[in-house]
């Protein structure tokens, strides 16, 4: 039924309402076909005998019809993909009228009715294009053991690996420089923020910010700082084995390091502070000062338990992209972690 | 009994026969101590003791016993109440009301006071009296079992709280206690005879909270849940018979360590810290296999404990079985530079198990035997472990140690014998303490001590060969261990002791060589042997005259007489030479073995049997001499100044092989700066088989060279390129490699050659702006990351060489010190020094080393004038709570910033922080440090140098330190340095014309009454202190600060006070001193009950009445009988008839006598005090009748 009244309300194009002009060709669209529905509803009012009828009555039921078209497809759609299948058959539609308590039997009579007003089929308007995403590349086909009525595959930049990193620096000067200003200039940004936000101590009386001195603050317990190892020491303990280390590997690890450090600063901001980190400064650095929040060292063997658990490397993994998604993942845990 | 009495008859004894008499008239063979109480919130302690003793003699009716700051609430023989007098004199050594203020009459006064207590002379704090019930029992010399009742209320000493005041348990908060002390000072925690020499075995036992552990000596029997579940008792056993002065005890929530390789050690460490503690231990168990193997002996102990703590009192303390170490000798295996300082500790701690702790001393005059082969022993475990250089080096670093101190100080004696007890044969009269007794030694004579000692074995070793002298300890070990496993007679114990003349009769039976000769020379006499030298080559006759000159009279010099060896390295090889020393014989010929003319392309012999090649081009065309060394095996006590040309300076530095060889001509060549001698010292820092102790001195020796050439140096500047060479990258000289410290030797060279090239200087005498560049350069590039060791020590290094570098500011009209007017290079230097310390806050270094050295060069650059002199940056680093190393590189700043600037606020600050800051060892540290760096000094005008200091001070080693030993000679020598010997010059003359002469320590007493104390007691020639008391009313601080710090009322001795009485009776005195001296000398005789009934907090010592003079000998004084009977409930008032004896009549007698000559002053002074008398009203009548007086527990207020 619902095939025919679309093809039944496809004709009475440019009736009462059609004197707005939309631009819209979408809009119009949908205009064309509302305007055929109402000429549906008119013409079954005039079968059952009305002479006339308020424009408000006629719209409501125009909505009635509508949505019940569109119940009707909504559900006929579901049958069919449930069955695995992408287009309705009659079958579907059947069903969907049984399941609405609709006598299916009394249609074909209902069809060949004698006062049966014939409305001409709407006019044929474009179907409103929709507009094309920006592709990047051919969408791949399926591969033969898809069955094509699979969805397409999305495009292909969503999910093939972009090569974006440059050609690594291999100068070993170029790298140790950068190396040494990178961290330094973090470890200066973390002390000089640590010492805008909490209490300083100055060396100069008349000037207290060119060289803030975080304040003394003594521990209750000052020997556990002062004799455990710092996290980041034990993770060198773990990682660094005994083999002589000659200048070589050094550049080679260097310039990895590097690297991974720059092809991430685009877009990991979050990212490029681990990095940077591994170089000296730890993130179990913020520990320190979240205390309240986090353990302090303290509880020292618990880190100790989830540094295990989770490798924090950092130099001693040669795949560049795993390694720098690995130490995301890892590194986060760290944070959240205890 | 006098001292003076005393001492005469040891000495006989000792020179008589070997064995050992007991200075007490009974022998003590076990005793209990049980601690059923601790708590650590108020840091307060209950327990008992049980002493077991035999009576000697017949007549035992008192027993002596040390005990201080216990407060003993009951004592028992034989389960009969006794009677008790408690007693202290070195509470107060000089009565506060006293105006003297001269530090001769205080050490003399000091020195009494402490032998007025000692042990080993028969005497002790504690008097306690055999209940006439039992004097029968006595006469058979039955058993007699004393149980004491003690309390110990917030110890300032013996037993240190630690209690962090964090949330939680206390054992959550890690919070523990342990014992503590220098020398004897077990009579701190618990009452007994606190004397090396008096051995018993020991049952020891604990209750602690279930969480908390204790550790103590012997082996743990058992340990005990109490009922409720909460607290258990740890139960010790020791029977291998100690000395009380062995026993120790910690409790804490220890982590526990079985040590993997010898399971009958255990570690103790506070929590978190177990990964640490098996680094850390791991290697003690060669230590042990080293020490049996060489004593062919087992450790003598079944088990072996080691304790780690925090706040501890010296790094390594030896007790029985068990040693406690500061925790922060912990260290993980990162870290290079602690790792053998710590093994050097548990290497000495572990030496002192054998002796010090199984074997113990017959007196103090013996103690440099058992130091001495304990420091010995340890030795041959250095040789072993860190080789014949380090060895070497060691030595030479102990033997100039010596050397500098007692050339500055004045002689060191191992075994002082005082005989006669006259002023004229004290053997260190040139010293400001005594030397009679360990409590009263400066901490500094005591660590020289210690170091001359060993140095002597080893002079004892050369002597008779170390397979002897390995024998020797054998032997005294395997009679010690025979000894120990008689448990039933206790007569053989002292076996287990050790003496001089013991050890030295085992020396001649094992090598049966006379060794008399050194033992007189080293042990028996003080002083070290100062050598010049210098010589002439006669060409003619092939021989070498070397002229050897002695300086034997400045101060803490010997004359040295015997053979002294020189080795001559000729062209034809080294030769040995032995010289004898004589008196009168300067001029030694010796022939020389190799014709001057050069032999070509020949190689030199060395000693070593090495032959080398060598460039002869530098050496003098008409000599074969190479080089000459005096006394190279370091067999003298001496100190050599030898002269040689630079040539042969270099010679030796360059192909000699030993290292003390070459750290001489290091320090020699300083005064040689020539290319030559720089090339000669660059060689050496090239070599790598050199060793690296000397290539570091080596840096420095350059630098200092380069500084002298400065305006003929070429080239970049000293050390630059060799640094680059060895530790920077090939391809880009200027970036250092990244970190690698697996070859320790270049990791130290790494380190020092910075801190040493900072030093250079240009022509201006700034340090070279290339230098510094470099220095930042090298701190930019640290990279550690790969490395398998912590560079904490590097980096530290690196700022100290910032620091070097820093050279005064140039200061325009002494402007005031701004940011815009800093220096570029200091800005830079500023930037790191922040950026490392605040880096610090949120990463720490092991043991803060980079906060240390930061805090270091911060004052450096305050001193320069480049930052604004200020302490209040290290003043907040210095608070409690800080790591103690940070504290201590703190507190050194302040005490500088008060010398520099004459701060009176900030001394003031330093000595508040003596008299409170909770940890002793800071306490000790800042008095040891205004003693090396004083404010002012005793020649000295200073702003600083007033009255209310001398008096502070003074009131500091009277009475404020009288809990800490060695607190309490550090204020000494603090006293010494500030004011000299005799009265400060900036006190006002003394009105009273008492205390004029005060050149001649014995002129203190009035001359009047000189002849009758000797008469009426021996004892008062002998000690100055029993001069008058001056009612000390008006001073300041009598009041307040004492009265705190001692919370136990203190039962005079009366015997002594009477005596006192009678002299000053016979005095003329001043009338305003008169008014004051009977009522407060009354007011000391009212009997006291000592301790814990101290209800009312009003009743407080009476502080300003202590005695100075407790010369309480054996011998009975009738006076003795003030001694009253103390209740089981110590507030009931108790009444024994029987303890006034057939002596009370006489006693009574005394006091009525000189009662009645005193009433008038007694009066006027009630008038004046009107707020005193209703305290006073009752003296008269308590002083008239003591058995009737016991109830009334004299609140006498302190004037």
């Amino acid at each position: 039924m619902a095939d025919a009244a679309a093809t039944a309300g496809a004709g009475g194009s440019g009736t009462r309402s059609g004197s707005k002009q939309s631009t819209n060709p979408a809009d119009n669209y949908h205009l064309a076909r509302r305007r055929t529905l109402q000429v549906v509803v008119s013409s079954l009012l005039t079968e059952a005998g009305f002479e006339s009828a308020e424009k408000a009555s006629v719209e409501t039921l125009t909505e009635m019809l509508q949505s019940y078209i569109s119940e009707i497809g909504r559900s006929a759609k579901s049958y069919c993909e449930h069955t695995a299948r992408t287009q309705p058959t009659l079958s579907d539609i059947v069903v969907t009228l049984v399941e609405m308590g609709f006598n299916v039997d009394t249609l074909p009579a209902y069809a060949k009715r004698s006062q049966r007003m014939v409305i001409t089929a709407p006019p044929v308007t474009n179907q409103p294009v929709t507009p094309k995403a920006l592709t990047a590349g051919q969408n791949r086909p399926h591969p033969p053991h898809i069955p094509s009525h699979f969805p397409e595959f999305p495009d292909p930049h969503t999910y093939i690996k972009t090569p974006t990193y440059r050609e690594p620096v291999s100068d070993y000067q170029v790298l140790r420089e950068k190396a040494a200003s990178q961290r330094r200039d973090v470890e200066r940004a973390l002390t000089r923020f640590m010492a805008k936000t909490g209490e300083t101590q100055s060396l100069f009386k008349d000037d207290v910010s060119t060289f803030p001195l975080i304040a003394a603050r003594p521990f209750t317990i000052p020997y556990l700082t002062a004799l455990l190892p710092s996290e980041l020491e034990m993770q060198q303990m773990e990682e660094t084995d005994s083999s002589e280390q000659d200048e070589q590997t050094d550049t080679e690890n260097l310039a990895l390091h590097i690297s991974m450090i720059e092809s991430h600063s685009v877009t990991q901001a979050g990212e490029q502070q681990h990095n940077l980190g591994s170089l000296q400064l730890p993130t179990p650095g913020f520990k320190q000062f979240s205390a309240s929040v986090l353990p302090t060292r303290w509880d020292y063997r618990r880190i100790l338990e989830l540094r295990r658990r989770t490798p924090l490397s950092c130099s001693r993994t040669p795949p560049c992209q795993e390694a720098g998604m690995g130490r995301k993942t890892s590194s986060i845990t760290l944070i959240c972690g205890p | 009994m006098p001292p003076s009495g005393l001492e005469p008859t040891r000495m006989n004894r000792k020179k008589g026969d070997k064995g050992f008499e007991s200075p007490r008239p009974y022998k003590l063979t076990h005793q209990v101590v049980c601690i059923n109480n601790i708590n650590f919130q108020r840091k307060s302690v209950v327990g008992f003791v049980e002493l077991t003793i035999f009576p000697t003699v017949a007549n035992l009716n008192r027993i002596k016993l040390n005990s201080k700051q216990c407060r003993i609430y009951r004592v028992r023989i034989n389960d009969l109440e006794a009677a008790f007098i408690y007693n202290d004199p070195t509470l107060e050594v000089c009565h506060s009301e006293s105006k003297q203020r001269n530090l001769n009459y205080f050490s003399n006064a000091y020195a009494a006071a402490v032998s007025a207590v000692d042990p080993d002379a028969g005497n002790g704090e504690l008097c306690i009296k055999v209940p006439s019930e039992l004097w029968k029992h006595v006469d058979e010399l039955k058993v007699l079992k004393i149980h004491i009742n003690f309390s110990l209320d917030q110890p300032k000493g013996g037993l240190h709280f630690v209690v962090p005041s964090v949330e939680g348990s206390m054992a959550e908060r890690g919070a523990h206690v342990f014992s503590c002390g220098y020398q004897n000072s077990t009579r701190f925690w618990f009452p007994c005879v606190d004397s090396y020499s008096e051995l018993c075995t020991w049952k020891l036992e604990f209750t602690v909270d279930a969480a908390m552990v204790a550790v103590s000596n012997g082996d743990l029997v058992e340990t005990v849940y109490t009922h409720d579940m909460r607290k258990k008792t740890f139960h010790y056993m020791l029977t291998i018979p100690t000395a009380a002065s062995n026993i120790s005890l910690a409790i804490g929530p220890f982590e526990i360590l079985v040590d993997p390789y010898m399971h009958e050690v255990t570690h103790f460490c506070l929590p978190q810290l177990l990964p640490l503690l098996k680094h850390t231990t791991s290697y003690l168990h060669e230590v042990f296999e080293f020490y049996e193997e060489i004593l062919t002996c087992r450790y003598p102990y079944s088990c072996f404990k080691t304790v780690f703590i925090d706040e501890a009192y010296v790094e390594v303390a030896a007790y029985a079985s068990m040693s406690i170490f500061s925790t922060n000798l912990l260290h993980s295996a990162m870290i290079i530079d602690e790792t053998p300082l710590t093994r050097r500790c548990l290497a000495q701690s572990l030496a002192q198990q054998f002796f010090g702790c199984f074997i113990s001393r017959m007196s103090w005059s013996d103690e440099w035997v058992l130091k001495g082969i304990s420091g010995y022993i340890y030795g041959l475990w250095m040789k072993k472990t860190f080789g014949v250089n380090e060895y070497r080096h060691w030595i030479k670093e102990e033997l100039d140690k010596i050397v500098t101190y007692e050339l500055k100080t004045g002689g060191v004696l191992l075994h002082p014998i005082f005989g006669g007890g006259k002023e004229k044969d004290n053997p260190a009269s040139h010293l400001h303490f005594s030397i009679k007794h360990p409590h009263t030694l400066s901490w500094e004579y005591y660590t020289m001590f210690q170091c001359k000692a060993h140095l002597v074995m080893r002079l004892i070793e050369n002597r008779i060969s170390m397979e002897f002298m390995l024998q020797v300890f054998n032997k005294l070990l395997s009679l010690a261990s025979t000894a120990s496993s008689q448990k039933f007679q206790s007569h053989m114990w002292s076996q287990m002791l050790v003496s001089t003349s013991g050890f030295l009769k085992s020396i001649s039976n094992v090598s049966g060589k006379d060794i008399q000769p050194l033992i007189k020379q080293w042990v028996d006499q003080s002083g070290v042997v100062k050598f010049y030298g210098s010589f002439a080559f006669n060409r003619k006759r092939n021989v070498l005259e070397l002229e050897i000159k002695q300086d034997y009279t400045s101060p803490g010099t010997q004359k040295y007489v015997g053979p002294l060896k020189v080795t001559v390295q000729e062209l034809d090889g080294s030769f040995n030479h032995t010289l004898q020393i004589e008196e009168n014989s300067l001029k030694h010929d010796i022939p020389c073995h190799s014709k001057s003319r050069r032999n070509k392309k020949k190689k030199i012999p060395l000693m070593n049997g090495e032959e080398v090649d060598m460039d002869l081009s530098a050496m003098d065309a008409d000599s074969p001499l190479l080089w000459i060394r005096i006394d190279p095996d370091m067999s003298v006590l001496r100190k050599v100044e030898f002269e040689q040309a630079d040539f042969m300076w270099q010679y030796q530095l360059r192909y000699e092989r030993d290292v003390v060889a070459q750290q001489e001509s290091i320090l020699a060549l300083e005064k040689f700066p020539t290319p030559a001698s720089r090339l000669a010292l660059t060689d050496i820092l090239e070599q790598e088989q050199c060793f690296y102790r000397v290539r570091m001195s080596a840096c420095f020796c350059l630098a200092k060279i380069a500084n002298s050439m400065v305006s003929t140096w070429t080239g970049p500047p000293a050390m630059k390129s060799l640094f680059t060479r060895m530790f920077c990258c090939k391809s880009c000289p200027n970036i250092v490699k990244t970190n690698n410290f697996m070859s320790f030797q270049s990791y130290f060279l790494q380190k020092t050659m910075p801190v040493a090239m900072a030093l250079l200087r240009d022509v201006h005498n700034l340090c070279p702006k290339e230098v510094l560049t470099f220095i930042l350069d090298l701190i930019k590039y640290n990279d550690n990351r790969k490395n398998k060791f912590s560079d904490n020590y590097y980096r530290a290094e690196m700022i100290d060489a910032l620091a070097n570098s820093v050279t005064p500011a140039v200061s325009v009209n002494n402007e005031v010190r701004t940011l815009d007017n800093l220096n570029p290079d200091v800005r830079l230097i500023l930037e790191e020094i922040t950026r490392f310390l605040n880096m610090e806050k949120l990463l720490p270094s092991y043991r803060h080393t980079i906060t240390v050295s930061c805090l270091r060069a911060i004052r450096v650059l305050q001193k320069n004038g480049h930052v604004p002199s200020d302490p209040a940056l290290f003043k907040s680093y210095a608070e409690y709570g800080h790591f103690v190393d940070i504290r201590i590189a703190a507190l050194e700043a302040v005490v500088d910033y008060t010398k520099v600037d004459r701060s009176y606020e900030e001394l003031q600050w330093l000595l508040n922080m003596i008299q409170n800051d909770p940890v002793p060892y800071v306490r000790h540290k800042i008095l040891n440090m205004l003693t090396k760096n004083p404010p002012f000094t005793k020649n000295m005008e200073s702003p600083l140098c007033n009255e209310a200091l001398v008096d502070q001070l003074w009131k500091l080693m009277n009475s404020g330190t009288s809990h800490d030993w060695r607190l309490r000679c550090g204020a000494v020598d603090l006293y010494f340095t500030l004011f000299g010997l005799s009265r400060p010059s900036c006190l006002p003359l003394p009105e009273l014309g008492l205390v004029l002469n005060l050149k001649e320590k014995k002129a203190v007493l009035n001359p009047t009454i000189i002849p009758e104390a000797v008469a009426g007691n021996q004892e008062a020639a002998n000690n100055p202190s029993s001069h008058p008391q001056l009612v000390g009313f008006q001073n300041p601080f009598s009041n307040s600060q004492d009265e705190e710090e001692i919370d136990m009322d203190t039962v005079h001795d009366s015997q002594a006070f009477i005596s006192h009485h009678l002299n000053m009776l016979e005095r003329p005195s001043t009338p305003g001193l008169s008014k004051y001296r009977p009522a407060s000398s009354r007011s000391a005789l009212i009997p006291q009950h000592s301790a814990g009934c101290d209800s009312t907090p009003t009743t407080k010592p009476q502080w300003s009445l202590e005695l100075a003079r407790k010369g309480t000998g054996k011998e009975q004084s009738p006076l003795e009988m003030s001694m009253h009977p103390v209740a089981s409930t110590p507030l009931s008032v108790f009444t024994k008839e029987s303890t006034s004896s057939k002596h009370s009549d006489h006693h009574h007698h005394h006091h009525h006598e000189h009662k009645k000559k005193k009433k008038k002053h007694k009066h006027k002074h009630k008038h004046k005090h009107k707020h005193d008398s209703k305290e006073k009203d009752k003296e008269p009548f308590t002083f008239s009748s003591p058995a009737s007086g016991r109830s009334i527990r004299s609140p006498s207020p302190s004037d």
